[in-house]
């Protein structure tokens, strides 16, 4: 039971990324609204399958708000509201499906499934070396951030000053933190040219064929319907 | 520290570097693009503005890494993870990849190591965040005659179109170039007041 | 196993590091490296692991350094991987990936090691390091101790003939280097040759075969286990090393809670959000003249504690008194510094003078001076903050929190990674502080400094 459960509950990164392009190249197209609410429920329905159950409520809410809004609630707003926000309501409903792809995938896989999947589609080390790092580093300026702000906090500076203070020790312990990282990377082998082998492994399953049939249809549909 | 100008593949090190920078240039970019969505004149601003204050990290990557491959790199990264969290499309990938390929260009021909090739790489490299609010141009005539389908009031269609005018489009283009060169001065004056005495370049 | 002939080592324009080092080391031998800070240990431990000369630019070296061998400087760093494994100073910028068990295999993935093989290491490593509690988790989540077991449980996974150990300890508690102390322990054990550059010394004593005392540059001399053992406190101090046994804390208790002549934390909670405090109900005091210590293991909420004191968080529940009146966290942060474990974040000028200038504008020149003069900063007038020496940069952050009038001085593990010369010249600007009727609080993991520089301690459980 466990083991049926679990099969249906794990998606190939590369699928995703897969639904990834399908989204953007609905977004495109730009063609008919049905085919791009159509599409919104398939991935709500990916996310009730995954078990995201919080997710596709919130998402499809959120579709269905952007839409009243822009159909039902904007025309009929005052004209300064109007002209602030149509832009933005129109331009997020385009990018919603690309959009919620990407927060589904972000959910799902993680950062080593990711590099997995970029290492089995032979996308180059010079390429995922870097962005593995910078991933990894988001979390790390935030911490630095952080610490920064507190330092602040403790010195009376000036608030002209303020960018600077905050920007220059950054930049400094990046600096620093290349260094040490570089270090601690190249003692642990990482400039090997050898083909990097991995503990787990992804491969296409089921659901996987599934999701990517499907999502091929939506695509031809928006690209036939116009 | 290692600064061989222009000579040898990337290493790891370089890697690192480059992608630690590109860490930094994200979260400013990801910031003014959250910001571009408060208002369509911001949004339009932000392709300079995000080049305004990302001068540091891309000129401090520059230093460091004197080498092919690093623009396109940090290019590469910003684009790939805003395809995966959805927030690109491909009008602005196509001009993000023109940008860092045109950029890389100027860095090859330069030599690395000067301030002006830096300076005029980065112009290239920050016009590329142009291609996100750019459908606003290329999909002017689908988005006016939708917009006035749904009933939305002329005075409205005309405040737009002012917004998508071609004098605007100008702006949007020269924003960038206008901020590039700005951030590179202020980046020139960090390294001068701190970073070079502070012996990390 | 690892032979050093002949070596001297320098960058380019600067004066020589090391100065014509020969050593020899044998297999399942645990070597130390000791002396003072700059003496060159670091540089030896990076030419073992071959990050001198491939990681280096811009360098002088001479002579050869051979490991299991082959000649390193001909090796590609790859390769050597394989063979000798390095554990560094800092916990924070050792980890490549975000998860812990990704960081487990790093190095084996890099091997390219076979799946198969890599699943029964990594069982192995997990079952001999205990790194239950370890898996599945977010490596931003760990302590730093956690960290650097990491760090160390990945490299073992990789199974080298030789670890390179540089400073390992500089950022551990007390726990943590106990940790640390076992895990060498399984690698003597297992016949491994270890390298420990070190300046804490204690956690060695029963581990090491041979020490190496290095000064300026040139192996001084070199002790036997027993040699060792049997150094004097007073050959010990004037060789600059550390107590080579761990110190016995003898402190009296904090003074409790509700003095009206110093600060008083009065029945203090504290916590983040909706999560459950993270300590309840502390009450202690501290009295302008007397140094007091805090201590405790890591995740006890020490950071917390002292960042609430600051005014940096706001209590959850309780009072903080200065001099018999209540402090909002408002009032706290104008009262009080905080010296943080990383002085790197709270330097921003472009030089010392001005560093001091931005704290204190209604200060005269002549009275930053007279500052810098008593912390020893006075020749560094002009220097950019970033280019001082890690306890210069302290000295530089004391001196920022002294002009700006603050009363209250935290400081955050001041200690952490200083030589013994280091370490007495911060208790005696502390001590300097003290005198000066400052209240001041240190939160250390230190004992030997605890013991020699403060004069009460409060253990948080």
């Amino acid at each position: 039971m466990k083991e049926k459960e679990s099969v249906i509950k794990v998606l190939d990164p590369r699928t995703c990324l897969m639904l990834l392009i399908f989204a953007n190249l609905i977004t495109f197209f730009q063609s008919s609204i049905w085919i791009e609410v159509g599409w919104i429920c398939f991935l709500g329905c990916i996310m009730l399958f995954m078990g995201q159950y919080r997710m596709a409520v919130k998402w499809i809410f959120t579709y269905g708000f952007i839409l009243l809004l822009q159909y039902f609630l904007l025309p009929a707003a005052p004209k300064a509201i109007t002209t602030a926000f149509t832009l933005l309501v129109n331009y997020s409903r385009r990018m919603f499906p690309c959009l919620m792809a990407g927060a589904f995938m972000i959910k799902v896989i993680s950062l080593r499934q990711f590099i997995l999947a970029m290492r089995k589609m032979r996308i180059p080390q010079n390429l995922i070396i870097p962005i593995s790092v910078t991933i990894r580093y988001f979390p790390a300026i935030k911490e630095e951030v952080h610490y920064i702000r507190d330092a602040i906090k403790l010195r009376n500076i000036r608030s002209a000053d303020k960018l600077e203070a905050i920007i220059v020790p950054l930049m400094i312990s990046a600096t620093a933190t290349a260094e040490e990282l570089s270090a601690a990377a190249v003692t642990r082998g990482i400039e090997n040219p050898i083909r990097k082998t991995s503990v787990t492994e992804i491969k296409f399953r089921l659901p996987d064929y599934l999701y990517g049939f499907i999502g091929l249809l939506f695509t031809a549909g928006a690209f036939v319907i116009k | 520290m290692a600064q061989s100008s222009g000579k040898g593949s990337l290493k790891g090190k370089d890697l690192i570097t480059i992608g630690i920078f590109s860490a930094i240039y994200f979260v400013i970019n990801f910031i003014f693009m959250l910001m571009g969505g408060l208002h369509p004149m911001m949004w339009i601003l932000m392709p300079g503005f995000i080049a305004l204050l990302t001068g540091i990290p891309f000129m401090l990557m520059c230093s460091k890494v004197q080498k092919m491959g690093a623009v396109i790199l940090m290019g590469t990264i910003t684009g790939l993870i805003y395809f995966v969290t959805g927030m690109f499309t491909v009008v602005i990938l196509v001009t993000f990849a023109a940008s860092c390929i045109l950029g890389e260009a100027v860095r090859s021909l330069s030599g690395y190591s000067t301030f002006k090739g830096n300076l005029l790489a980065f112009i290239c490299f920050s016009l590329g965040m142009t291609g996100s609010p750019l459908p606003i141009w290329l999909m002017h005539d689908k988005f006016i005659s939708q917009i006035s389908e749904q009933g939305m009031p002329a005075e409205y269609i005309t405040t737009l179109e002012k917004l998508s005018s071609p004098a605007m489009l100008l702006v949007l283009f020269l924003a960038p170039v206008i901020g590039a060169i700005a951030g590179s001065l202020i980046s020139k004056k960090m390294f001068q007041k701190h970073f070079i005495k502070a012996g990390i370049v | 196993m690892v032979s050093i002939e002949n070596i001297s080592f320098g960058y380019e324009n600067k004066e020589k590091i090391l100065k014509n080092i020969n050593l020899d080391i044998k297999q399942g031998e645990c070597i130390l490296l000791c002396g003072e800070s700059g003496c060159g240990k670091t540089t030896v431990t990076k030419l073992i692991n071959g990050l001198i000369p491939h990681f280096c630019e811009k360098h002088n070296l001479e002579g050869k350094v051979f490991l299991s061998g082959r000649h390193v400087a001909g090796t590609e760093l790859y390769e050597l991987a394989k063979s000798v494994g390095s554990v560094f100073q800092n916990p924070k910028s050792q980890f490549f990936n975000l998860d812990t068990d990704s960081e487990l295999s790093f190095g084996m993935e890099n091997e390219g090691m076979p799946p198969e093989e890599m699943k029964k290491r990594l069982k192995d490593t997990i079952e001999k390091l205990q790194l239950k509690k370890l898996l599945g988790r977010n490596i931003f989540s760990l302590s730093g101790g956690e960290k650097q077991t990491l760090a160390f449980a990945s490299v073992y996974a990789m199974n080298p003939a030789v670890y390179v150990l540089d400073e390992p300890t500089a950022n551990l508690d007390t726990q943590a280097i106990e940790r640390l102390r076992k895990q060498i322990g399984i690698l003597k054990r297992e016949g491994h040759t270890v390298i420990v550059a070190e300046h804490r010394l204690y956690f060695l004593y029963d581990c090491i075969d041979r020490a190496f005392y290095l000064k300026n540059g040139k192996i001084l001399c070199v002790f036997s286990k027993e040699e060792f053992h049997k150094l004097t406190d007073d050959a010990r101090i004037s060789m600059g090393l550390r107590s080579i046994q761990q110190a016995e804390v003898t402190l009296p208790q904090a003074l409790p809670g509700g003095r009206r002549d110093g600060l008083s934390a009065e029945e203090l909670s504290c916590g983040y959000k909706k999560a459950p405090p993270v300590f309840g109900k502390l009450s202690f005091s501290a009295i302008p003249g007397e140094i007091l210590a805090i201590t405790g293991y890591n995740g006890i909420g020490k950071t917390t504690l002292i960042r609430c004191l600051c005014g940096l968080v706001r209590e959850r529940d309780g009072k903080v008194f200065l001099e018999g009146k209540e402090m909002s966290a408002r009032s706290r942060r104008k009262q009080s510094f905080l010296v943080m474990q990383d002085v790197n974040h709270q330097l921003f000028s472009d030089s010392v003078l001005e560093e001091c200038k931005m704290a204190g504008r209604e200060h005269t020149e002549e009275q930053i001076r007279c500052v810098l003069e008593k912390l020893g900063l006075l020749p560094f007038l002009e220097q950019h903050p970033m280019a001082l020496s890690g306890g210069q940069k302290q000295r530089l952050a004391i001196a920022t929190a002294i002009l700006s009038g603050k009363k209250i001085l935290i400081f955050d593990e001041p200690t952490s990674g200083l030589d013994y010369v280091n370490m007495r010249a911060v208790s005696e600007v502390i001590r300097q502080l003290a005198d000066a009727n400052h209240i001041i609080l240190v939160v250390t993991h230190d004992r030997e400094f605890m013991q020699c520089a403060c004069d009460r301690v409060l253990e948080i459980k």
